[in-house]
């Protein structure tokens, strides 16, 4: 059973924000709010030799992974939020849209080809969920039935873009098509910005 | 078997020697396929290990990154230097920052083989014979981009790509013209 509640991760995510706003970290940070419950949920099915990818937003992620708190701080602090990585836990972010992507397929398909019984989760936003990469991501994984897991993660919005409204509302978005059993979803809405903590930190 | 020139029977060779290595793959368009002149130097591998994919550069080569994460050493093939410009997220972005974003030391490495691509017998025009070999050794700062201007040079260098210690991935650049007859 993962240690983490909704409550404790509201005040690591809010211990970091403060360090930002006082300035302590000198790098952009993106941090996460509103989906403590479904992170929760999700990671009751992550097993620890299991692989993790995410994006530039992953302290909640990173935290339900088993990483230790304080390394995760002392990475933060560092000015790596922004693209954490911890090989010994199976953990793996980067700070360009969709780039882990494929290196999560790819991984998948080494866990296949060696026979491995690992699993591959890997963590995206709406707007990524729209790339091309992402549509071919989904495909192929699917097709070949590699041990992966997408998960959308949908704020409706992308930086300060509204996902749905520059993409159009005619043709709905290819990953929620049901056809696509390696995909799931959910919806939340955050307090934080896309990056920083609302405070404007001149360095 | 088609007859080969003595620069494609070194990367023949050179091909053999990767494959020694259990850890090796192949991956790319046209490596489980015919299709390319690079297929004629992959004829001897078995086919378990060449991974035919779609035509989807930054996918591929992102695919590989996540394959050598995962234990392999990819050998990512593309036919000509203007296709991996459409990988260059994952080759500038990702695979020269591996050891720097993960602190893996040494970190895990690809072996990426292109070409600068043949103009004779046929000029393919602008947008298949580039060479952005200087370019790149810039922009891939920890990585190494070696041009195969000679035919002694292939054995050595893949084989370097292959045994070096220190986790660096290699671009290898071959002439599409010294493959002719």
């Amino acid at each position: 059973m993962n240690p983490w509640t909704e409550q404790s991760l509201v005040e690591f995510e809010s211990k970091v924000a403060e360090m930002f706003n006082r300035g302590e970290i000198k790098a952009p940070v993106h941090l996460s709010d509103g989906n403590e419950a479904q992170l929760i949920e999700i990671f009751n099915e992550v097993r620890p030799e299991d692989y993790v990818f995410c994006s530039w937003r992953s302290h909640y992620q990173c935290l339900l992974k088993g990483i230790p708190e304080d390394e995760i701080l002392d990475s933060i602090r560092s000015g790596k939020s922004i693209s954490l990585n911890f090989p010994a836990h199976r953990f793996y972010s980067s700070a360009i849209v969709g780039g882990v992507l494929p290196q999560a397929v790819g991984v998948a398909a080494a866990i296949k080809r060696s026979r491995g019984s690992e699993h591959v989760w890997c963590f995206l936003g709406d707007m990524t969920a729209e790339t091309g990469m992402a549509q071919t991501c989904f495909r192929y994984s699917l097709n070949h039935g590699l041990p992966i897991e997408f998960v959308v993660e949908d704020n409706g919005i992308s930086v300060c873009t509204n996902t749905r409204e520059v993409w159009g509302d005619i043709l709905p978005a290819a990953w929620e098509s049901p056809s696509l059993t390696n995909v799931r979803s959910y919806v939340y809405k955050s307090q934080y910005p896309h990056a920083g903590a609302g405070i404007r930190v001149q360095f | 078997m088609a007859q080969l020139s003595a620069y494609a029977t070194q990367l023949r060779i050179a091909m053999q020697n990767l494959a020694q290595d259990p850890r090796v793959i192949f991956l790319g368009q046209a490596v489980g396929v015919p299709g390319t002149a690079m297929r004629t130097t992959l004829e001897d591998i078995d086919a378990d290990r060449l991974i035919e994919l779609p035509v989807e550069e930054d996918f591929q080569l992102g695919m590989s990154i996540g394959m050598a994460i995962g234990g392999f050493i990819p050998v990512s093939i593309f036919p000509r230097w203007n296709f991996v410009l459409l990988a260059a997220n994952q080759l500038v972005n990702h695979l020269d920052k591996l050891g720097e974003i993960t602190g893996l030391d040494p970190a895990p490495k690809v072996i990426v083989r292109t070409s600068i691509g043949a103009e004779h017998p046929l000029d393919p025009g602008p947008q298949h014979k580039g060479d952005f070999s200087d370019a790149f050794v810039l922009m891939c700062p920890h990585m190494d981009v070696v041009r195969l201007d000679t035919t002694e040079a292939i054995v050595p260098a893949y084989e370097k790509a292959l045994m070096r210690p220190d986790g660096r991935s290699t671009l290898l650049v071959e002439w599409g013209d010294l493959y002719a007859i």
